[in-house]
């Protein structure tokens, strides 16, 4: 189709920012809820945009944005995630004194660099929509101006985005030198030879690996994580722990599943990648076990998630990761959800204690918060398990057992610490008087959404399977 | 009509219904729920009168495509699972009634999960896809997790923690060999399937059995439990609530006899022969140690708890004979075991709630306050010892006749459980029971209540009817327990060709061929 069809969605979405912001300034609305409300619809419009290139493709810029199904399935992923975080924070913002508008502009100007980044076959558009996105994404961390920690988490952030982006630039610059092209295809190509590609090429991709590890937190690039996702705001987070770490991911696959692991030196970047995995996964679930702050435990969890997902990047199972992140995008969304409902005025309730008899007192939340922790520890038949068992079936068929036996282990561990929240839930008597707020429909209306998204993808994934088949495809072809 | 799904999840629809029940109305959510289980358990009525005794295979198969590579919704029941199931669906009425009185707060949930814990199980027994049945098999597992960490005594939490990462630790293994399996069979036929004919077809090099045999084999072994892997278990049992206890004693406990049986023993034959002489020696172990702890015990719940482990080393020695007779008492024993112990600890509860105290020192004398109760409980020991006349005997004397036929010398060092158990439980019996009343509480025990009885009534009559007439039982199993004995000792022996080269890991290199 024309340029205009694959702009369309982004135009939406950064038109939509910027009328959020000229509404912000200009009309001072009281209550934000219009400025919610318009952001959903825009979430909506460029959903229906991209629904619409389906099976059909454009280009734009001489094929340097290109919206095929891949990134068709990712956006739509952003989008839902981008809903969420809406509905999340609708309520959740002026509770928390934290109620300004720009945030659903910036988190709209975070979804286009998502967007670019899955949209773009060449690295260095993939690096204007990772800076989108990284820009956007500091100053949502740091929202809650009064508070401390949120400035703390936003500097981190800063600093270590930073540092990543020079990784990851630099890297570019060695790759150029070895590819003579920053297309990724091109790219990858040069790793698919018989010898391995050169050193300079070797260097370069591992710079850009290092870069992508801090953004997509890969132990031991991963110090920050925790930090931010404890002081951004809880719905933030929710965005943080999917939005970019999909895109991260989408881009690494491109990447790296088709470098061979046949040759001397591009087996040793499967080799690294695959010490990578191992790592995350068990570093972040043995940290994990010490948590007594449950958003922290979220944060390592989702980290340690990152470890499957690297897995499934080494198996050359793109299917497996899609549905992996389709997956987490509930479980996920959901699990944050929950959190945000702990929560009055002024007020959160993140520590372990504080979730003493919640289960008792109120059933609907703790069996929701309960059912996605379950699905997180990835117990059939919940999502979470399925998402599991492709992944790690793909990777023993491809022979990384001894991988699959350490994500199997991690696996044991993580149902310890989220089950723990759960014996706090349900088994133990509460210390302390927790009362929060229930009048939250917007937040009932993700925990049920979740709930569904983690049942039917566990349950009855058939034609999703299929809608992800037809996407590799195009990723591939 | 799909029989065999109407089973398994009629009892998940009843407790997707329960959510919206009221849930300060006692009666209403007793009734729905004792209802729905005798519904289901009238199912399996039915499902015993169609099973034709004479067909070995699977029968009232249903299978339909679900999530690809191999992933299908496969269930069907032979002479092996068929009784599991009518065991399962004949003790969650009595389960349920039984709590009537001791689970005070948040029926609803409780009923709940009870009712999700059958469909758990009541799957691990029907299914026969690979994928299915560890489904099943880890689902259960959420509902006995709950009902211990929610409705148990006091070191609960440490009890279901202990339990579910127990079983689970064994479960990811097992995992990761369904991923080796599902992987070897795709490579060795270009289709893939976990069906699990299609994979006992699959002859594999002993190096290979022997890894995956040890991965399933370590997760049936935690879930039967055997010796050493059997810690988890006193604390689950002296913990969980009664109705926990004996749901988890009577057939949660078999879901791992049943793997060795269908899963483990007919996927890996050769690592089975080489392994046999350790798995008898960790049985025999289990048996001797299980009675001798169970003898020193103070607590008559863990010394049930202790019986269980010595007597499912007998159930599992039996299962490893390898020969017909064993194979038929291993089953029977299965439920044998299921009844006595169950009644056992219905008994257990029937005390504690009476006395809320579970120490035998407390007791003494009790049969004279409480007539009815002893003469239930009496035959709940006796069957347990296996006195002739009772299903214990039965059992007991097939396992044994199998064992000796595979082995003298185990089958003199088995019939310790015999002794032991008569041990135990007469003097346990004795010491709670008889005598003069030590205990002034105790003289106002009222007797069993009507509830009670119905409760126990039921097992009573089975363990009477099972130890005279077992034909009624062994009838059905013998077609499908003979071709099982025939199938792994005529299969096809496979030797090692070559030297292996060294094994650099955990390679998935071996040779792997499909007979004709």
């Amino acid at each position: 189709m024309s340029d205009a069809a694959a702009l369309v969605p982004l135009l939406v979405v950064v038109g939509g920012a910027i009328l959020i912001l000229l509404l912000e300034a200009f009309w001072r609305p009281v209550d934000k809820t219009p400025l919610a409300a318009l952001a959903l619809l825009v979430a909506a419009g460029a959903g229906a945009a991209c629904a619409r290139l389906w099976g059909v493709g454009a280009s734009a810029f001489g094929g340097m944005l290109r919206l095929d199904d891949a990134a068709i399935v990712f956006t739509v992923i952003f989008l839902a995630a981008v809903a969420f975080t809406v509905l999340i924070a609708w309520k959740y913002l002026p509770r928390q004194n934290a109620d300004c508008g720009e945030f659903y502009a910036l988190l709209l100007l975070a979804l286009s660099g998502l967007m670019v980044m899955v949209s773009s076959p060449n690295l260095i558009v993939v690096v204007l929509g990772l800076e989108i996105l990284s820009v956007s994404s500091y100053a949502l961390t740091g929202l809650k101006r009064d508070d401390d920690r949120a400035s703390e988490a936003a500097i981190k952030y800063f600093l270590m985005g930073g540092f990543a982006s020079a990784f990851l630039i630099f890297g570019l610059a060695l790759l150029y030198g070895a590819a003579q092209s920053l297309d990724i295809r091109a790219v990858a190509a040069t790793f698919a030879g018989p010898d391995g590609g050169s050193l300079l090429g070797l260097a370069g991709l591992v710079l850009v690996i290092i870069g992508f590890g801090f953004k997509i937190a890969l132990v031991p690039f991963h110090m920050w994580t925790p930090d931010v996702y404890q002081g951004a705001p809880t719905p933030v987070t929710a965005f943080f722990a999917v939005g970019p770490k999909a895109a991260g991911f989408a881009v690494l696959f491109r990447l790296v599943a088709p470098v061979g692991d046949q040759a001397f030196r591009s087996a040793k970047i499967h080799a690294v990648l695959g010490i990578l995995a191992g790592l995350t996964m068990l570093v972040a679930s043995l940290t994990a076990l010490r948590q007594r702050n449950v958003k922290r435990l979220l944060a390592y969890s989702s980290i340690a998630n990152a470890g499957y997902l690297l897995v499934a990047v080494l198996a050359g199972d793109g299917v497996g990761l899609m549905f992996f992140l389709a997956v987490y995008l509930f479980m996920s969304f959901g699990a944050f959800a929950a959190l945000a409902a702990m929560s009055r005025r002024g007020e959160e309730f993140h520590d372990l204690d504080d979730f003493a008899g919640i289960g008792a007192k109120y059933p609907w939340l703790g069996a929701l918060f309960a059912i996605f922790l379950i699905s997180l520890a990835g117990f059939p038949p919940l999502g979470g398990f399925l998402a599991k068992y492709y992944i790690f079936s793909a990777a023993v068929q491809k022979g990384l057992t001894p991988l699959v036996l350490v994500g199997l282990l991690a696996s044991l561990i993580s149902a310890y610490y989220y089950l723990r929240v759960v014996v706090f839930m349900y088994m133990r008597e509460p210390v302390r008087d927790v009362e929060i707020d229930v009048d939250v429909p917007a937040l009932y209306l993700v925990l049920f959404l979740c709930l569904y998204g983690v049942l039917q993808l566990g349950l009855f994934p058939g034609r999703i399977l299929i809608v992800l088949k037809r996407a590799l495809a195009s990723l591939i072809m | 009509m799909p029989l065999l799904s109407l089973i398994i999840f009629l009892p998940l629809a009843g407790a997707v219904l329960l959510i919206f029940f009221p849930r300060d109305r006692k009666g209403l959510l007793y009734g729905f729920a004792l209802a729905l289980t005798l519904v289901v358990f009238a199912a399996s009525l039915l499902l015993y009168f169609r099973f034709d005794p004479a067909a070995a295979g699977p029968q009232l198969v249903e299978k339909t495509a679900w999530l690809g590579y191999g992933i299908q919704y496969h269930v069907g029941v032979d002479g092996i699972s068929l009784f599991l199931v009518l065991l399962t669906t004949f003790l969650l009425p009595i389960v349920l009634l039984s709590s009537w009185s001791y689970i005070r707060d948040r029926i609803k949930e409780y009923l709940i999960f009870m009712l999700l814990l059958e469909t758990g199980i009541l799957g691990v027994f029907l299914s026969l896809n690979l994928f299915l049945f560890y489904v099943f098999w880890e689902a259960a597992l959420i509902p006995m997790y709950f009902l211990i960490g929610i409705w148990g005594g006091k070191r609960r939490v440490y009890a279901t923690m202990k339990f579910v990462l127990f079983t689970m630790a064994g479960s990811l293994l097992m995992l990761a060999a369904i991923f080796t399996l599902s992987s070897l069979f795709f490579k060795a036929t270009g289709t893939y399937s976990l069906n699990v004919f299609d994979q006992a077809r699959m002859v594999l090099n002993p190096r290979l059995q022997t890894w995956l045999f040890l991965a399933f084999g370590l997760a049936f072994a935690i879930k039967v439990p055997m010796f050493p892997f059997h810690t988890w278990l006193p604390d689950a049992h002296v913990e969980a609530p009664t109705g926990g206890s004996i749901l988890l004693a009577a057939v949660l406990l078999k879901m791992g006899s049943y793997g060795f049986l269908r899963f483990a023993i007919p996927l890996f034959p050769d690592a089975v022969e080489r392994f046999l002489p350790a798995l008898s020696i960790l049985c025999l172990i289990g048996i001797i140690y299980g009675g001798l702890m169970a003898l020193v015990q103070k607590d008559v719940k863990s010394l049930v708890a202790y019986s269980s482990v010595s007597h499912m080393g007998l159930i599992m020695l039996a299962v490893f004979s390898l020969n017909v007779e064993g194979t038929t008492g291993a089953i029977y024993q299965m439920l044998n075991h299921g009844l006595s112990t169950g009644a056992l600890f219905l008994a257990v509860g029937i005390l504690y709630e009476r006395a809320h105290t579970r120490l035998i020192k407390d007791f003494g004398g009790v049969s004279k306050i409480m007539p009815v109760f002893s003469a239930f409980f009496l035959v709940a020991v006796l069957s347990s010892a296996g006195l002739p006349g009772l299903n214990g005997f039965i059992g007991e004397i097939t396992c044994l006749y199998g064992v000796f036929a595979a082995n003298k010398i185990y089958a003199v060092l088995a019939v310790m459980t015999v002794i032991l158990g008569a041990a135990y439980l007469l003097w346990m019996f004795q010491m709670v029971m008889q005598g003069p009343v030590t205990n002034e509480k105790i003289r106002a025990f009222p007797d069993m209540s009507l509830r009670e009885i119905a409760c126990f009534a039921p097992i009573v009559v089975l363990m009477f009817w099972m130890g005279i007439a077992p034909r009624t039982f062994t009838g059905k199993m013998d077609a499908t327990v003979t071709a099982y004995v025939q199938k792994l000792k005529g299969r096809e022996r496979v030797f090692v060709q070559k030297a292996v080269p060294p094994p650099a890991g955990f390679r998935l290199d071996a040779q792997e061929r499909l007979p004709r």
